[in-house]
This record gives structure tokens, sequence and C-alpha cells, in this order.
């Protein structure tokens, strides 16, 4: 791993009310590595992204992306500087089909002027062609190509999820945060998940991924971040982390060390 | 001194039933969500059905008034069971206030039936005497008011505050799945609140029938007024609600007192938006306003949306254009070509809405307010300025994004229905200024001797060259919103309105996407009004307000949502109907009523929508691979 830092946080707080979610959280992802991010229920994994994309401010800390700052930055503007992220439940776009919903993902890439969009013009209609070709061949990838013009909403819900996967892949991330993306997905599901992030790490893009199924993790993670109660509490290779005796402490509690 | 007390107990008389009305919002809301916009309309069932009892079946008072309060809530909780219950599931906010428009409209429509359009009064409950109060003369109806009033809150806080059933009554609000979980019976709730709330408006109908004349349509004057109290005392909060109307009240007796009558709503209006803005909590604050976008997050039902391509599609444009181009030629000079204008006119207009209704789910219930300004802004410039048909449309154009523009910045944070009251407020505020400022807008009689259209040397003086201008500019318009909505800009404002937060985080920008569709469809209404101005050679505060900000959605409903083209059949039907069927203008209101009704609970893709899904159906059925047509809602 000798990568560049992808997405660098340092001394992040976060607190609702007096409970503190993440306290002085800091870490580094390396570019073009797979990056886990797991903890018991509560850790405040999510909260991590949501603080990370700015979805939440930060109360104290930093955040920043190939060594820029996204101080203040708003959601859309942190996406437009190539972090992206998918949420928890996933949040596919009802009333759109599944293609529409991957074009939706392509709005970062979009040169269009909206009245260039109006009149129809020929940078407009080459655009969409374009985009339209990229995201058919993304959820051919994904395995979703047959069901592009059903309503995104009436796919279950393991489909769904990797909707979400490629709808944020669209945007042509450099940083992909994911969260919790194999819940809810069968084992095979899960398999095909595990496929489709380790490629899109090989093309290059730099993944961090909140997840509980802890086999995923150990077969496709670079490196594991552990979060209990807030609080980094290991950061390592997954071998290393499993040998740890704070993880193995935080999971199963004092004693069984 | 003496004209402060007079100002006051009108104030005070006038803010009770404002503060009933606002009662029954707030027991509706706190149940369900969403406030019944039909709330007014028992208060004229109320005061007519009593009428009618007391006056012509000569029925004692405390029975007739019995009587009628029983049947209204009879009506209430029939339309809580058999309409508003099986639409719940369903609709989402918006789309509940248009089947909530409806329904006040088809009460409209069967009071006109039953009692016609001429104003009534009921006897006073204890004769006309006023009673002299320290040297004013107080008329005892007033007693009766207030007395009525007071008790009918007592009797609900104690219910809600003091008893077991009101207990499970606040709970089925706070989080109806863990009530019913509870134990609690949610929907026995929702139907008790509806009955009730539509007994107390309809008793507010009663007590006030005395000193106010009521006719069939005087429930939109209630539901505006008692939803303005409901907002300004703090959606959900009973003694805000009180306050609000009570304050309403006095404030409209103090502008009419001491300004002009004309003006009476205007500053309560200018304190409800700022309100809306600085505190959507309410003037009394029930804390953070809560529940504001709940219903917005569960999803909308599945299912893309209804629409046609390839083949079917440019079949309908070819046909259509043709249709449009021929129409006059077959109609000659008949009355009908007047009408087919309008129906071009509104149709500008009603493009605009559905981009910011149908595509980014923004409700806006005050969409005539923006042509109003650009109406009434070409009118005056054309006729006290002369200054040429053309410039003035733009002028009033380039005032209305002002004006839409200042709006949305202000009430960029409101969502849901809180931007839906934001924008009636705004309506309404321009309807009162136009009514008020007779100077400049020639108040409630209009504005006469606007010119005709002309551009570029020619006038549009004859129906005929007009209809050619207005369907020309909307076939373009028509294109143009066409291309945007089936490229990024389109799928960007889909995005927003199905999962704000979503789209952000795929680098939208969501704010920039609201104000710029909100300017969009400002500017469109903008067009309309002023064409609208020339064609008629005259522009009118009714003709430009809130009822047909209300038409105007009923309209989009009907056509269909997200369809741009669907919209023209709605507007066609509702304007072209009670042209082509005179003698039955008198059931146009309950028709409209019915029909908005059928269409949210059994066609919520509308007309179009419903057409393209069985057309492609059929398509399906007959090719293996058919055109591109989704189904309306599949799931």
């Amino acid at each position: 791993m000798t990568g560049a830092a992808a997405l660098e946080a340092r001394g992040l707080s976060k607190a609702f009310g007096g409970v503190l979610a993440i306290a002085d959280v800091s870490f580094t992802v390396r570019e073009g590595s797979l990056t886990a991010a797991i903890g018991p229920n509560g850790a405040g994994k999510t909260t991590l992204f949501n603080v990370l994309t700015n979805l939440y401010p930060a109360d104290r800390g930093t955040v920043s992306c190939f060594g820029r700052s996204l101080r203040g930055l708003a959601p859309d503007a942190i996406a437009a500087r190539g972090l992206v992220r998918t949420f928890q439940t996933a949040r596919v776009f009802t009333g759109l089909t599944v293609l529409e919903n991957v074009l939706v993902g392509g709005h970062l890439r979009s040169r269009a002027a909206p009245w260039q969009q109006a009149l129809w013009l020929d940078p407009v209609r080459r655009e969409e062609r374009a985009m339209r070709g990229r995201a058919e061949a993304l959820l051919d990838v994904a395995g979703l190509g047959a069901r592009r013009d059903d309503p995104a909403a009436g796919l279950p819900l393991g489909a769904q999820k990797v909707l979400e996967i490629v709808r944020a892949l669209m945007a042509s991330p450099r940083v992909l945060l994911l969260d919790e993306p194999a819940a809810g997905l069968n084992d095979f599901e899960t398999a095909e998940l595990a496929r489709l992030l380790l490629a899109v790490r090989s093309a290059g893009v730099t993944l961090m991924v909140v997840e509980h199924n802890m086999s995923l993790v150990m077969e496709i993670a670079d490196e594991v971040l552990v979060l209990d109660l807030g609080r980094v509490i290991a950061h390592g290779s997954p071998a290393a982390v499993q040998a740890d005796a704070r993880v193995i402490e935080a999971y199963l509690g004092r004693g069984a060390t | 001194m003496r004209e402060a007390a007079e100002i006051a107990v009108g104030g005070l008389l006038a803010g009770s039933v404002f503060a009933l009305v606002a009662v029954g919002f707030t027991l509706v809301y706190n149940v369900m969500g969403v406030p019944n916009l039909a709330q007014g309309a028992f208060v004229v069932l109320g005061a007519l059905t009593m009428y009618s009892l007391e006056t012509r079946l000569h029925w004692p008072l405390l029975i007739a008034a019995l009587g009628s309060s029983a049947a209204v809530m009879g009506v209430g909780a029939a339309m809580e069971r058999f309409v508003v219950r099986p639409a719940r599931a369903r609709l989402h906010t918006g789309e509940m206030l248009i089947l909530l428009v409806g329904l006040l409209t088809f009460f409209e429509g069967a009071a006109l039936l039953i009692w016609g359009s001429q104003p009534y009064s009921i006897p006073a409950f204890s004769g006309e005497r006023p009673v002299v109060v320290g040297g004013i003369g107080v008329p005892t109806q007033a007693f009766w008011i207030v007395g009525i009033t007071g008790a009918i809150v007592a009797v609900l806080w104690f219910i809600l505050a003091r008893t077991p059933f009101g207990k499970a009554l606040r709970a089925s609000a706070e989080n109806p799945l863990a009530a019913g979980l509870m134990g609690v019976h949610v929907p026995r709730m929702t139907l008790f609140a509806f009955a009730a709330g539509a007994a107390i408006g309809a008793i507010g109908g009663e007590v006030l029938g005395p000193v106010t004349s009521i006719e069939f349509d005087t429930g939109r004057f209630f539901t505006n007024l008692g939803f303005v109290a409901f907002a300004l005392g703090g959606m959900g909060s009973f003694f805000g609600a009180i306050a609000g109307g009570l304050g309403l009240g006095l404030a409209q007796q103090l502008t009419a007192g001491y300004v002009s009558s004309l003006f009476s709503n205007t500053l309560t209006l200018v304190l409800l938006l700022a309100v809306l803005i600085w505190r959507p909590g309410g003037l009394l604050g029930a804390g953070s306003p809560r529940r504001e976008d709940v219903r917005e997050a569960v999803p909308l039902p599945g299912g893309a949306r209804s629409r046609l391509g390839g083949a079917p599609a440019r079949a309908l444009t070819a046909g259509g254009a043709l249709i449009v181009a021929a129409l006059p030629l077959l109609l000659g000079a008949t009355g009908l070509v007047g009408s087919l204008v309008i129906t071009g006119i509104l149709f500008i207009a009603v493009m605009g809405l559905d981009l910011l209704m149908g595509y980014a789910g923004q409700v806006s219930l005050g969409q005539a307010g923006f042509m109003a300004v650009g109406g009434y802004t070409a009118a005056i410039l054309a006729t006290r300025y002369a200054v040429p048909p053309l410039l003035a449309t733009g002028a009033g154009i380039v005032l209305t994004l002002a004006v839409a523009l200042v709006l949305a910045i202000v009430t960029a944070r409101l969502r849901g229905l809180y931007l839906a009251l934001a924008t009636l407020a705004f309506g309404l505020l321009v309807d009162s200024v136009a009514v008020g400022a007779t100077n400049l807008t020639g108040g409630p009689s209009g504005i006469v001797g606007v010119p005709s259209f002309a551009a570029a040397g020619y006038t549009f003086a004859s129906p005929l060259a007009t209809y050619y201008l207005v369907w020309g500019m909307a076939a373009g318009l028509l294109v143009l919103l066409a291309n945007l909505a089936r490229s990024g800009y389109g799928r960007a404002l889909l995005a927003i309105r199905a999962d704000p937060t979503a789209a952000r985080a795929l680098g939208i920008r969501v704010p920039r996407y609201k104000v710029s569709v909100f300017l969009l469809s400002a500017g469109l209404a903008s067009l309309a009004g002023s064409l609208y101005a020339f064609h008629f050679h005259f522009l009118s505060p009714e003709m430009v307000g809130t009822s047909r900000s209300i038409e105007m959605i009923a309209m989009l409903a009907l056509g269909g949502e997200r369809t741009l083209v669907g919209p023209l059949i709605g507007v066609a039907l509702l304007t072209l109907l009670p042209t082509a069927f005179q003698p039955l203008a008198l059931y146009k209101t309950l028709a409209e009523g019915l029909i908005l009704i059928l269409i949210m609970l059994y066609l919520p893709g509308g007309i179009f929508g419903g057409a393209a899904a069985a057309l492609g159906r059929l398509g399906r059925g007959a090719v293996p691979r058919g055109p591109a047509v989704e189904g309306g809602r599949a799931s």
C-alpha cells in the first residue's frame, strides 16, 4: 500500500445532544485501496460517513480528499470533488426507471447547459447518447442490464442496493463510500457484490465500505478500520485487526481474550 | 375609544369563527398530518342546513342546530371513511391537498345545487335587539358566538388532555404505527377527528349565520382564513389556533377600520408570510415545526411515470399539431375559438405548473399570483403608458421573475405543506393588493381598455389571430420544455422530488434547481397572465385569483402530472365543457370537484397517464417489445 492519501480525517468529532457519536477519529485511506469500516452497532460508522460528506457538519476536525480540505462544502460540492456515497437504506429514486436512476448519477459529468438541453442541440444529443451507453454498460456489468427499463422501486431490495452503487459509479467518483452494501443480500448476491467491488477497485476507484458481514470484509478489504463507541480502536490489515485484543473485546466483551 | 371598542368586538366575533375553523384544522392535522382544506365547507353546510331546518321546516332553534350539526358530522365522517381513508395510503401530502381541494369544490357544487347561489342569513338566536354595553351596541348573537366557541374549546381541551381517548388520539398523531401496535385503533381516531372537526365547523356556521350572509362558496373564504389562523398559531397547537383566529379577526377589523376594508386581508397575509419565513413553528411556537416532511420521506408509490415514446408519441405530436392548426377553420366564426384561445393561454401556465409540481414535486397553491403580477404589469403599462404590448409583456415577466426570486429565496427552507401554505399566502396577498390598490389596478372591478396584443407591426385584433399567436407560443414552449424534461434537467428535478438527500449526494445542487424551476413556472404563468389581459382587453382580480390557482391544479391532476402534454386534456376539458354545455353550468362546480376526487382516488396518472398506460399494455400484447411505455403506479 503505497498510494497517496485519497481521504484523510483528522480529529473528527460529532455529538448529538450530549452523546458523542464519533470522538477524535483520525485515519487515512490510501488511493486505490479498499478500506472497510467495522464496529458493533452504535459504533458511529454511519455518523462517520455523514460527517465525511458533510450531511452533518462535524463539531471538530477536518476532512480532506486528495489533499484538499472539504471544510464547509455542501454535500453536492463534496460529490463534485469526487467523494460520492451510498446510503444504509437503499435510496433509489422512485418514479424513475432503473436506467434513469443511473443517468441521474451522471449529473456531475454533464456539461450541457439547460438552454442547450431545451433546444436539444447537438452537444446535448451526443452527451445523452454517450451517457446512456455508459449507463447501460455499467448496468450490464452489475447484472441489472435486463431490468433497465423497469421501475426502480419495483426491484428487490438487494438489486436496489446494487443499483445505488451503479448510480454512484456513474458519477465517476475518485473515492466511493458505501454504507452496508451487503445488508439484506443473500449469499449469492453477496458474492456478486464482492466481485463488483473488486472490479471497481481495480478500475482505480478508492473504496471505503461500512460492513457487518465479516467474511466479506476479510475477503476483499485491504485495510480495516475498527470503531467502537465513536473511537478508532484499531486500523490495519484484516489479519492484524482480527488478532487485535481490543477488537475482540469490543465484539465479544471482556474475558473473551 | 368607541371606535376602538367596536373594532375589538367585531374582531372578537370574526376571530371566534376563524378560531373554530382553525381548531377543526388542528384536530385533523394532528391525526393525519395534512390539514383538511374542506373544513370551510362544513361551516357553510352547517349554516345552510340550519337555515333550511329552522326557517323552512320550522324546527325549534335548538333541535335545528343539533340536527344540522349531526348531519354535517355525518358528512365529515362519510368523507373520511369513503374518500380520505382509501386515499391516505396511496397519496403524498401534495396529492392529499389536491384531493381535499376537490372535496371542498364538491361540497360547494352540492350546496349550489341544493340552495342556489343567493346569500342566506339565519335569524338571530335571541332576537335582533343589540345589548348596550359601555355605550356601544353589541348584537346578542355576539354572546352566543363567543360563549359557544369557549365551550367547544373547553370540551375539546378536556377530551384531549384529560381522557384516555384523548391520549390515544395524541399518540396516533405522534406515531400512527406505534400507536396501532399499542392497541390504538388509528382509523377510528381519524374518523373521530374528521367527524368532530366537521361538527365544530358546522356549529361555527350556525352561530355565525345570523351576523353574516353565507353563500354556497363562502367555504373557500373560511378555509383560507381558518388556514391562515391555523398557520399563524403554529400548525398543530390548539391554543395557537385559537390565538391565531382571534388575532386574525382583530387584524382584519383594524385594517378595515383604519385603512380600508379592501385591504382587510393584506396585513394578515404579510404577517403570515413573515411568520412562515422566520418562525415556521407559529407565533406561539408549538415547538419545532414537526411533521414537516414526514410524509415526503415515505417513498412515492413505485412505477415509472406514464409517458409515450417512439412512434405513438410522434404520431400524437403530428396529429395534435394538425388538429390545432385546422380547428379554427372547422369551427368557423363560432364563439368556441375564443374558448380555445383561453385553453391555449392556460395550457402555457399549467405546463409551468407541471414542471414545478409534477417534476420537482413542489406544491404551489398560488400560481395565479404570478399570472396577476404579469397580467397587471402588462395591462397597466399598455393602458396608462402606451407601452407596446410585447414590451409590456416582457416587463411583466421581468417583474414576476424578480418577485418569484424573492419568494423562492425567503421560502428556500420550507418544504411540503409549509411551501404550499406560503404560496397560498402569496397568491392571496397578490389578490388582496389587486383588490385594494384601486388607483393602480382598478380595484375589484378591474382594469379596462387593454389593447390587443401586437408585435412587429402586426396587431392580433381578431380571436383567430390571437388563436394562432397563443397556440404557436404554446407549441414552441411545449417542445422546449419537453426537451428540458427528457434531459439532465428533468431527471435532476425528478430525483429531487423522489429524494433530495440522495440527489445532493450525487452532486445535484438542489436549492439551485428548486429556484430555477420555480422561476421557470412563474415566468410561464406571467406570460399567460399578460396574454389573458390582451385577449380579454380586461383584467380583474378574480380572473387571476386563488380560485384560478386551484383550477390550474385541477387541470394538471386531471390531465396527468409529469407528462407536459397531459395537462392540455385537463385544461381543455375544464375550459371547453362549461362553454359547450351552457345549460349544465349549474353542475360545473359539482362536476369539477367530483372529477378531481375520482381522479385522485382511481387514476393518479390523470387521463393522459391512464391512456398511455393502457396503450402501453396494448402495445406489449401485440408486439414482443412494444413502445417504451411504463404503467402508472404498479405497486
